[in-house]
């Protein structure tokens, strides 16, 4: 599982501009970009790629239940809540999870959870939104 | 790290770039280390570019990066050993890096990670020579544009205030499940985050459609991409021309003063047209 460092935040109504982490080098150069098979028959050398699939989000049980848990965490009554207290929350979030034989992950750049399943959700498809992982 | 110096085209090489030196006799066999080495493609580019020696290349160690050339264009190549898998994380770093900082200063056609041929004097052959005004039409194109990519992120409790404010049923659940066990109340969680996640999808689908519209008057071009993130608010890439960028960067800091609060923007580039270049036909 890949740590990647949080690029630099921006200040709020001000888009931070950074090149990116390699969650977002991921996104673009594994499916983007001119398919060099279309222009070469003969002298391509196939070259074993580590498997790493650009991210994609897809809903499931596991989705719907981080949600429901955020909403039921969810302070209605405090509505200026710090970045601190969120990431705090994030973590008691992990550590509840556990229990349920979910295995947490790291946290991303832009502060996403990269999750793996195991235990019990094995027979769900897993929905791994980011699988950046070195198989040597 | 290529500086466009359309004065030091045939002059100006390294005595290292080897690339330029006049081609293998067609039909002689290939050298020991010809067949060692292979050449990884990172791009397509004009020919009247140098490189500054600083540039690494994927691979382990990283190659060395040199240009071949074929006419008025050159294909960005380092050599590479293949003796292990290609794509750990600093191979895929060196890949964009190298031809993020080539797109800041001279039109490229990225290809996509992994590409590699058998030698330079193939990647003439067999990739710039007959595809030579294709390349060329393409790079004329991208002259003084580049892109950009533009994420958005909800801000997890105002998405989920949101929600809840719309979505009567998601506000019933929620006092359900209310400091109940996660055992207890399986089902209405499920429910729950069910629609959450589909109010999420509409409010996505509507501020990327917003974003997109707002940006597209300074844009030559703007693709949707998908989200990467259950709380993604939009994620596009446009393409910009130069020396409209600043009005570019001005309509996004509306969005984001628009949305403070709501959705955190994330301006990455410029980059290579990655999205805005287009494989023809197999």
């Amino acid at each position: 599982m890949t740590i990647v460092q949080p690029s630099a935040g921006g200040a709020p109504g001000r888009p931070s501009s950074s090149g990116g982490g390699l969650a977002d080098v991921i996104d673009t150069i594994l499916d983007k970009g001119l398919v060099i098979d279309a222009y070469v028959s003969v002298a391509l050398v196939g070259i074993e790629l580590l498997t790493i699939n650009a991210r994609i989000v897809v809903a499931s049980v596991d989705t719907y239940l981080r949600f429901a848990q955020a909403v039921n965490r969810l302070d209605l009554a405090e509505h200026q809540k710090g970045l601190p207290e969120l990431m705090q929350d994030m973590t008691q979030g992990v550590a509840k999870s556990k229990t349920k034989g979910i295995a947490q992950g790291a946290l991303e750049a832009a502060g996403e959870k990269l999750r793996e399943f195991a235990g019990e959700y094995a027979q769900e498809p897993a929905p791994r939104r980011r699988r950046g992982r070195e198989e040597d | 790290m290529a500086r466009s110096t359309p004065s030091a085209t045939a002059g100006g090489e390294a005595p290292h770039d080897r690339s330029d030196a006049p081609a293998r006799e067609p039909g002689a066999p290939p050298s020991d280390s010809e067949r060692a080495t292979a050449s990884y493609v990172y791009g397509i580019l004009p020919g009247d570019v140098e490189l500054t020696p600083e540039a690494r290349g994927v691979g382990d160690p990283p190659g060395e990066i040199r240009l071949v050339r074929h006419d008025d264009i050159a294909a960005l190549i380092s050599d590479l050993r293949p003796t292990r898998p290609l794509g750990k994380p600093a191979d895929l770093m060196a890949h964009q890096q190298l031809l993020d900082d080539v797109a800041a200063e001279v039109p490229v056609l990225p290809l996509r990670f992994g590409a590699v041929m058998e030698s330079p004097e193939a990647v003439v052959r067999e990739l710039l020579a007959p595809h030579h005004d294709e390349f060329r039409d393409a790079l004329e194109r991208l002259e003084g544009r580049a892109q950009y990519v533009v994420k958005g992120r909800y801000e997890e409790g105002t998405l989920l205030r949101e929600v809840l404010q719309e979505q009567p049923e998601a506000a019933r659940l929620r006092e359900q499940i209310r400091d109940l066990p996660e055992e207890a109340t399986w089902d209405a969680r499920i429910r729950l985050g069910e629609i959450i996640n589909q109010a999420v999808e509409r409010k996505r689908d509507a501020d990327t459609q917003a974003l997109a519209e707002g940006l597209a008057p300074q844009c030559v071009a703007v693709v949707i991409r998908e989200p990467t993130h259950e709380e993604d608010a939009a994620h596009l890439a446009v393409l910009v021309e130069t020396d409209r960028q600043e009005g570019f960067e001005d309509a996004l800091e509306d969005f984001g003063r628009r949305w403070e609060g709501r959705v955190t923007l994330r301006l990455l580039g410029p980059q290579a047209p990655y999205d805005f270049v287009t494989t023809r036909e197999a």
